[in-house]
């Protein structure tokens, strides 16, 4: 939603850009005083896709609702891992993604409340369909499989939600004996289908490269066009070594044990060769302290 | 991002991973880039007493092209003197590694990491020394 607000701004709009805390969640003191008496609308993501964090909706929701303020909150990530109760968040706008929870690509949804009531402007214009908010014929076969993957999703939540939890603990486990683990993000409220960690001292696109058995991103955003760390990482103040070193894993409908245990002995060797490789390792190794380096920035 | 081949041998099987003592007669240390910016080469040459580098070692923190880039240039410099090796040219790292343009920073940190290498070893042993100990 970022770029959607850099557009707002471009059109004359301000804004206010909230970090969150250090364990990735945002302080509800912190975001009541950054409402201001003009604020029209808050946005917030129900789950982080890069930490997994879950953001305290339902009282954000309060604060907005007592406020005036319109409310929207991205479940793109939230579907089928969390519960997503509209009838008691006091959310106005919620939208959703289909391809993020087993649906097909090219489909999502925005729910609008009607009481208290939402006015939008309309997103496209023609003939008036869907309340004359997005005029167009709509993609049928796409709304059932939307509708399809989010059913079997909420009957399968708990159940699902408790295994892939025994999987990331598993995962976790494997990771404890390594030096210099860093996990990102709150642990308790979070998703379990995701754990971002740090691996001080190896560059997290080296690590990518050595795992081509694994699907896992960085956090940096190496591999795409820019070279910046992750401004997830950085929002949660973690230094520009551990932003770059970081790893997003995420466990899903399809990953077992097996695949969990496989990833941990895969890490362990990469992870050990990319610090013998690492000047960095060497250097903490020795005991010198990498913030007092003067180093010949690029 | 897709490597080349060179590439990923190079970080499957890098050359002169290592380090040389800190006292070892003849080594020079050229330590360059940022943990900020991704990436930090630690390039070291050990020099003969002919002036021409023996031996190099390096440590790299950084994405596969920066560990093939310094890997690389270890091969490069060995058997170089200082001069030459001082000639090396990051176009030349990026041509043999087929780096795409997004990576060619990388291939400039492994140039300035042997310039680095050379700068520290003039500073410890001066300038005229590889001259010097060649003419002893």
């Amino acid at each position: 939603m970022l770029d959607t607000v850099r557009e707002l701004e471009r059109q004359g709009f301000s804004a206010t850009y909230l970090d969150p805390e250090p364990d990735g969640l945002v302080d509800l003191d912190k975001f009541r005083a950054a409402l201001r008496p003009d604020t029209t609308v808050a946005s917030v993501m129900f789950v982080n896709n890069e930490i997994g964090v879950i953001q305290p909706i339902a009282a954000m929701g309060e604060i907005c609702r007592e406020k005036g303020v319109i409310f929207h909150v991205d479940s793109a990530q939230a579907t089928g891992k969390v519960p997503v109760d509209l009838a008691a968040l006091k959310v106005d706008l919620m939208s959703f993604s289909a391809h993020k929870t087993y649906g097909p690509k090219g489909i999502g949804a925005l729910y609008v409340r009607r009481k208290p009531r939402v006015r939008l402007e309309a997103q496209m214009h023609g003939g008036g369909h869907e309340k004359g908010f997005r005029s167009g014929t709509l993609a049928t076969h796409q709304i059932v499989g939307m509708g399809e993957a989010f059913r079997l999703a909420r009957l399968e939540m708990a159940a699902e939600n408790e295994r892939i939890r025994m999987l990331r603990d598993r995962l976790l486990a494997g990771l404890k004996g390594m030096e210099e683990v860093y996990v990102n993000g709150d642990l308790d409220h979070r998703v379990p289908h995701n754990l971002n960690v740090s691996f001080n001292f190896v560059e997290g696109e080296s690590l990518i490269m050595g795992m081509k058995e694994l699907a896992v991103s960085s956090g940096s955003a190496c591999t795409s066009a820019s070279l910046e760390p992750s401004y997830v990482l950085r929002a949660l103040g973690r230094n520009d070594e551990l932003a770059h070193s970081s790893i997003r894993f995420t466990l899903g409908r399809w990953t077992t044990e097996a695949d969990v245990d496989f990833a941990v002995k895969l890490l362990q060797a990469r992870i050990g060769k990319l610090r013998e490789m690492s000047p960095l390792w060497e250097m903490y190794k020795e005991g010198i302290d990498l913030n007092t380096v003067q180093w010949a920035a690029h | 991002m897709a490597y080349s081949d060179k590439v990923i041998d190079h970080y499957e099987n890098p050359r002169n991973v290592g380090s040389f003592a800190k006292d070892e007669e003849g080594v020079a240390t050229g330590m360059v880039g940022a943990p900020a910016c991704g990436d930090v080469m630690k390039l070291q040459i050990k020099v003969g007493p002919n002036g021409v580098i023996e031996d190099a070692k390096f440590k790299t923190y950084g994405c596969g092209s920066a560990i093939a880039s310094s890997s690389l240039v270890t091969e490069w410099v060995k058997g170089k003197t200082l001069a030459e090796a001082a000639t090396i040219r990051n176009t030349q790292i990026a041509e043999e590694l087929a780096l795409p343009p997004v990576k060619i920073h990388c291939s400039i940190l492994a140039e300035d990491a042997i310039k680095a290498a050379v700068a520290d070893y003039r500073k410890k042993y001066g300038e005229d020394d590889a001259a010097k100990r060649a003419a002893d």
